[in-house]
């Protein structure tokens, strides 16, 4: 009897491991699969068509033939991502606190805010060169730019989403504003800012990349890469610094979502994507 | 009777429990202005539990709110312990249990409950407070001292918000329909859990239901709204001996008292339903 127990456990353990099977063939294997397609159709057009598209083989042979120069142009563009969504992050959250506060402010500033968003940050970037020249300047600024948005509009919808109950708590405690922020505005709003950094991270890189196509030539980085390469018709190297841009990416978007899930384990409230 | 019992009630002792005097508040403006409270008068006696009780829009809650200091008054005073709302905010006297149980989904039970201690530090000299585990495990949730809501029933829930209105020791507490999300069979647990906890920690209770048996198990007295415009219709006393537990449900004077409120209720809904 004991043996039928046994075999039975087994075959519910062997189903059990059937449907984690068939999960992460559901969960990998498609998205996998996608990938192959779409990279064997490249190399395919890009056999009969060198000036079409690069080969793989051509790509990783230019990554491995310089990867000094890569990483190099790689650093220069993490540094704008760093500073500049940094600090356009930073401004922006701050700046939701502030309106949260105060509405004088957000009626004041949101006006402006609106306008300069609308204006597309393509526009806006050479005119910041022609102000600030070739350097690292005008690409912090047009890098921030694009984050600022993004993590203001989040962060100011997270701090008026506060539970109304608990600060009816608070208030009959007669709690100061600084407390109320400290104890329920902030850590509350935490699923709206890491919303608004999810969309924030790719923005960052996109900005940083067209920063880098209007002041190409004097300071590098993989957008000024992927400008002068392509000038030169060089595919290799273009679509290499292209690449990179994505791997970048996907690397921002990843760290924040670990990040996410060591900050945000008591949200269910998954805003958007992880 | 009751009118007499007012009467009395109004010049009882001006210093200690809740005095409500004249309340009136309206919304809107021109033709769609509502009266939500009209001529509202009530006192709470220290350490008395009086259920307020009545049919939806009698601005039950609204009263409750002006208690709380969440909302004002057009006219109209509340005294707390002989101070106004305002100055008995300041000094941590009222003790909030919402609807919801608004726990903060990232901190434990523990310090959940104990964070009206920490908020308003200043208020805190002289002050009994009571111990958050102490507390917690008086009321059956020493098991769940170092868990997060989310991991707790919706009756447990609420019972770690009553043990937040209770931990700093306030003068008086103001219940807000807090077991009205909970399935009856809970809902009952968790109105014997409060009566035995506040028969041995008597403070006034203003507690707002719209459950009769709810409020004759609990209460001292019983405060009846009326709607359109909110005021009161009636005040009844719940003679029943203390302390009391489930047992009362069963017994005679229970039933007639129920019979009694539901009389009265009936009555005003059906004036309700002429105007």
């Amino acid at each position: 009897m004991s043996d039928t127990a046994a075999a039975k456990t087994e075959s519910k353990a062997r189903s059990g491991q059937g449907i984690v099977l068939m999960e992460a063939l559901w969960n990998w294997g498609l998205p996998t699969i996608t990938f192959v397609v779409v990279a064997a159709l490249w190399q395919f057009v890009a056999v009969s068509n060198p000036y079409v598209l690069p080969t793989w083989g051509a790509i990783g042979q230019s990554l491995l033939n310089d990867p000094g120069m890569y990483w190099a142009n790689l650093l220069v563009t993490c540094q704008e991502i760093a500073i500049g969504a940094g600090a356009g992050i930073l401004f922006g959250f701050l700046l939701a606190v502030a309106m949260a506060e105060l509405p004088s402010i957000e009626k004041a500033v949101m006006p402006l805010i609106v306008v300069v968003m609308v204006t597309p940050v393509v526009a806006i970037a050479p005119a910041l060169v022609v102000a600030f020249g070739f350097g690292m300047t005008p690409k912090y600024i047009v890098t921030g730019l694009v984050v600022f948005f993004p993590m203001l509009v989040n962060s100011l919808a997270g701090l008026r989403d506060v539970d109304q109950k608990a600060l009816d708590v608070m208030k009959t405690l007669h709690a100061s504003r600084w407390e109320i922020f400290r104890d329920l505005r902030f850590p509350g709003c935490m699923p709206f800012v890491f919303a608004g950094l999810r969309i924030a991270m790719p923005l960052a890189v996109v900005g940083a990349a067209v920063a880098e196509f209007v002041a190409a030539g004097q300071q590098a980085g993989l957008g000024s890469l992927v400008t002068i390469a392509a000038a030169q018709a060089n595919l290799p190297v273009t679509w290499a610094s292209i690449a990179l841009l994505c791997l970048l990416g996907v690397l921002l978007v990843s760290i924040l979502a670990l990040i996410r899930k060591r900050v945000l384990w008591w949200s269910d409230q998954d805003v958007i994507g992880r | 009777m009751s009118a007499q019992a007012a009467q009395a009630l109004r010049h009882a002792d001006n210093d200690v429990g809740v005095h409500v005097e004249n309340i009136s508040k309206s919304y809107g403006a021109g033709e769609s202005r509502t009266t939500v409270l009209d001529k509202v008068s009530l006192t709470i006696r220290k350490g008395e539990f009086v259920s307020v009780i009545g049919p939806s829009g009698c601005g039950k809650s609204t009263l409750l709110k002006v208690v709380a200091g969440l909302s004002g008054a057009d006219s109209g005073r509340v005294m707390i312990n002989g101070k106004t709302v305002r100055e008995a905010a300041k000094d941590k006297a009222i003790g909030l249990v919402p609807q919801a149980p608004a726990l903060l989904p990232w901190r434990t039970i523990l310090d959940n409950v104990s964070l009206p201690i920490t908020v308003n530090p200043g208020a805190n000299r002289g002050r009994n407070l009571r111990d958050p585990k102490e507390l917690l495990r008086s009321f059956g949730l020493g098991h769940a001292i170092e868990r997060y809501p989310a991991q707790l029933s919706g009756g447990m829930q609420q019972r770690a918000a009553i043990a937040r209105a209770f931990v700093f020791d306030p003068e008086i507490l103001l219940m807000d329909e807090p077991f009205s999300a909970l399935d009856e069979m809970n809902r009952d647990q968790q109105r014997m859990g409060l009566l035995d906890f506040w028969q041995s920690n008597r403070k006034s209770v203003l507690f707002v239901t719209h459950s009769v048996p709810e409020a004759i198990i609990l209460s001292d007295r019983i405060v009846l709204m009326a709607a359109h415009p909110g005021r009161i219709a009636e005040i009844i006393d719940v003679d029943l001996p203390r302390p009391r537990n489930e047992a009362l449900y069963a017994t005679d004077a229970f039933r007639d008292l129920e019979g009694h409120v539901r009389t009265s209720l009936r009555k005003v809904m059906m004036e309700a339903a002429r105007v």
